[in-house]
């Protein structure tokens, strides 16, 4: 089972919790499109492992042939590493489908909304027991 | 009565054999003479731990942070517009043999960085870092330029397992690992600090910084590759000695070593005050993709 | 317990927020063996280490709580489960506009936060006794006008259609983060570590790298025309309480904390470690030109791990969304966009 983020829940912990000055966490509807949905397989060709956003580049290979960068992103990497994730968790040649919606600016890029290994496992999760990479809860 | 003057004479002489060897503890403040830079004899207090006290704010006198090398003053980046201010001073090389050992093909770069080093284009990502010194981006100046930046910085150190420093540029701080083995989980902008004492020196192990920091703003420059030991040793109550060696094969030819006194900030009640730089540079970065007025 | 929880979970835009009330009073009056924190060598109360402060305890009492200001453990329990189920859930109702908000999920949140504080409070505000920010003075023109502008503004970014990276708050652009005091919890990198040394007692924020360095040695305050983001603090021990204060805010709409006037703004913390693994952080606002009397939090600080540490966070040297939220707004433009026609829906995401 697939496993993410509630907007409405987020949305509304992040009303009462980060509150004013002003929220570091913007909505994704801020910078990405919900008209221009994206879905396809991509090879993962580097990981920025920066902050505010880390960001997967991905290959994408098109029906004619061509070759297409993609850069997804995603969210701070300080959590990741408490999770026990290292950058050989996604290493360069991973092959996996994402499913998100394309910036704004009609860039090449998306935020992950799911990002699967062609077996169907997911990466990223929530709740343990799906083989995601990392062991703490 | 020759006895009297032969023991005067002697004392004469025990006082000149004394200052010779530079005592200044017995006869108060001791110029340093010629050629003699760095006496070692003075013995720091001791935080609980026994361990040397580092605690303070502290701050270089160099001018390294143009230049690491030797250079003359030269104008600022308009000097139509500001004259002498933001011009540079001259500066000594604070590198021990003078020159930064780069490997040819290097000097290439160096070269186009300090071309390029008032420009900026953060249209792609991809080129984000590729133009303009990010110490006039705001961004944090890893090490060791941090030490030499014309900013104070401060040691808060106690006796548990780290000490931090906080840099008043950009409020920068690191935190440096007392005696830790975990290596750097990921490349950080202040580098994977990992520390030691070595007698009363503390030693810095630096690994895992950015490739996108400069030494200086005359572009010089390294890759991911980088590795920097830092030797931080009291000198007397006012002044730290600061060395750093710097390696990186993938740049330089050998190892490089950098050697200049700090100095403590003695004002009444000094502290770090804020250079948050973040917002002086934003029209630099940003300001051309503002809405446009309409025509 | 199914009619209580309809009542207290009815509103799902409140769905993270609180529940009923409880029978134990709040544990910070409660000791009945006061706990006594170590010392550092030189004789200060020992608070150093990594802490961590994520909770989904909100700040304010919800309506929905009513007058209550404690769970019982059962009505906790049942929240917790409940946020953590809607939380990592698989939701694919509300059509793209929706989704398309559900990028990155609870594997990049915090997940301490998906726990309410250990007593069980229903907002982190324990003064007034409703649990709730007291309400705004009447502002002047002036400050008004400020603040219209800034919802303006932050109502143009939430529509993606920003003029200017001044549109932006300082979080996103990243001046500030949760290193602006108060300290409040967030959805991640919720760490402070705190380092001592004789007369310092150092916080350093994880977000954004920023430490305040606070003399204890009684110096007076910066002269009143210094002033800086995170204001000038200075501290005392009362007893093994660490209390400062922060004055010499910076007058930039957002600093200090909700637009509060830097003028006649104070804020007073105080940090009190209770137990071996757990500080209790306290603040105090007052200002008589904003709110209508003081106001506290209680927020526990829990220790993380000793395997877990603090790690950079650094913010403005990779912060391409400035450019994507700009860009992307003038290709909207071009293309004939307005803010006027966003949902209203987008600016309460936000």
């Amino acid at each position: 089972m697939r496993s993410f983020q509630s907007s409405v829940a987020l949305a509304s912990l992040l009303a009462l919790l980060v509150v004013a000055p002003a929220s570091s966490h913007h909505a994704f509807n801020a910078e990405f499109d919900a008209t221009k949905p994206i879905k396809f397989k991509g090879t993962v060709t580097k990981m920025l492992w920066v902050n505010p956003h880390a960001w997967i580049y991905v290959d994408v290979k098109k029906p004619d042939g061509t070759v297409e960068e993609w850069m997804i992103e995603t969210g701070t990497p300080n959590t990741l590493i408490r999770r026990g994730l290292t950058k050989e968790s996604l290493p360069k040649g991973t092959e996996i489908i994402i499913d998100g919606y394309q910036s704004k600016d009609g860039s090449r890029r998306a935020n992950g909304r799911d990002l699967t290994l062609p077996n169907g496992q997911t990466l990223f999760l929530g709740s343990s027991g799906t083989g995601a990479p990392y062991d703490k809860k | 009565m020759q006895l009297r003057r032969m023991m005067v004479f002697l004392g004469v002489a025990g006082v000149s054999i004394l200052l010779s060897l530079g005592v200044p503890s017995l006869f108060g403040q001791q110029r340093p003479q010629a050629g003699q830079q760095f006496p070692a004899t003075y013995r720091a207090p001791r935080l609980a731990d026994g361990h040397p006290d580092l605690n303070g704010i502290w701050q270089a006198l160099v001018t390294a942070n143009w230049d690491l090398q030797d250079h003359e003053a030269q104008p600022g980046p308009q000097p139509e517009l500001s004259g002498a201010y933001a011009a540079g001073p001259a500066g000594q090389s604070i590198i021990e043999g003078g020159e930064i050992p780069y490997k040819p093909d290097a000097l290439a770069k160096k070269k186009s960085n300090f071309e390029n080093r008032l420009r900026v284009d953060v249209s792609d990502d991809k080129t984000w870092h590729a133009l303009g010194d990010p110490e006039m981006k705001c961004y944090m100046p890893g090490v060791p330029r941090a030490a030499y930046m014309p900013f104070p910085f401060q040691i808060v150190q106690g006796t548990g397992p780290s000490i931090l420093m906080a840099y008043e540029f950009a409020s920068a701080t690191r935190i440096i690992r007392m005696n830790w083995e975990q290596a750097a989980p990921t490349d950080s902008w202040m580098g994977w600090s990992r520390g030691r004492w070595e007698g009363d020196t503390l030693v810095v192990d630096v690994t895992g910084q950015r490739e996108e920091t400069w030494f200086d703003r005359a572009g010089d420059f390294h890759s991911d590759a980088l590795h920097v030991v830092e030797r931080y040793t009291p000198l007397s109550p006012y002044h730290m000695l600061y060395e750093a060696t710097v390696e990186d094969p993938n740049v330089f030819t050998r190892p490089w070593k950098i050697r200049f006194p700090l100095y403590r900030r003695m004002e009444k009640n000094v502290q770090l005050l804020e250079f948050k730089c973040v917002p002086f540079t934003e029209e630099l970065l940003f300001g051309k993709f503002r809405k446009q007025a309409a025509r | 317990m199914t009619a209580m929880r309809h009542r207290f979970f009815a509103s799902t835009a409140l769905l993270a927020v609180v529940v009923a009330v409880g029978l134990v009073a709040p544990a910070s009056g409660q000791a009945q063996k006061k706990y006594s924190a170590p010392k550092t060598p030189w004789g200060d109360p020992d608070l150093q280490g990594v802490w961590n402060d994520a909770t989904s305890t909100p700040l304010q009492r919800p309506a929905t709580a009513g007058e209550k200001n404690i769970l019982s453990d059962e009505e906790a329990e049942e929240f917790q489960k409940e946020l953590a189920f809607d939380l990592s859930r698989d939701r694919r109702d509300g059509g793209n506009a929706a989704d398309v908000n559900r990028a990155y999920n609870e594997h990049w949140m915090d997940a301490r936060r998906l726990k309410i504080t250990a007593d069980r409070r229903t907002s982190l505000i324990v003064d007034p006794v409703d649990g709730r920010i007291p309400t705004l003075a009447t502002l002047p023109p002036e400050r008004q006008r400020v603040r219209a502008a800034r919802a303006e503004a932050a109502g143009r970014f939430a529509a993606g259609l920003p003029d200017d990276f001044t549109d932006m708050s300082w979080p996103v652009r990243c001046v500030v983060r949760t290193d602006v005091p108060p300290y409040l919890p967030t959805i991640y990198n919720n760490n402070f570590q705190i380092f001592q040394s004789p007369g310092y007692v150092t916080i350093a924020p994880e977000m954004i790298h920023s430490a305040r360095i606070i003399p204890l040695d009684g110096r007076p305050h910066l002269n009143k025309n210094l002033r800086q983001w995170l204001g000038d603090t200075r501290g005392r021990w009362e007893g093994s309480t660490l209390v400062i204060e922060t004055t010499n805010f910076r007058a930039e709409e957002g600093v200090p904390f909700q637009g509060a006037n830097p003028a006649t703004f104070t804020i007073t913390e105080r940090f009190t470690r209770v137990a071996p693994d757990s500080i209790n952080y306290e603040f105090t606002m007052t200002d008589p030109t904003t709110w209508s009397r003081p106001w506290t939090a209680l927020i526990p600080w829990n220790k993380v791990d000793p395997a877990e540490q603090m790690f950079e966070y650094a913010c403005h040297e990779d912060n391409f969304d400035i450019v994507h939220f700009l860009t992307g707004a003038r290709l909207r433009e071009k293309n004939g966009e307005t803010v006027g026609q966003r949902p209203a829906r987008a600016v309460e995401e936000r």
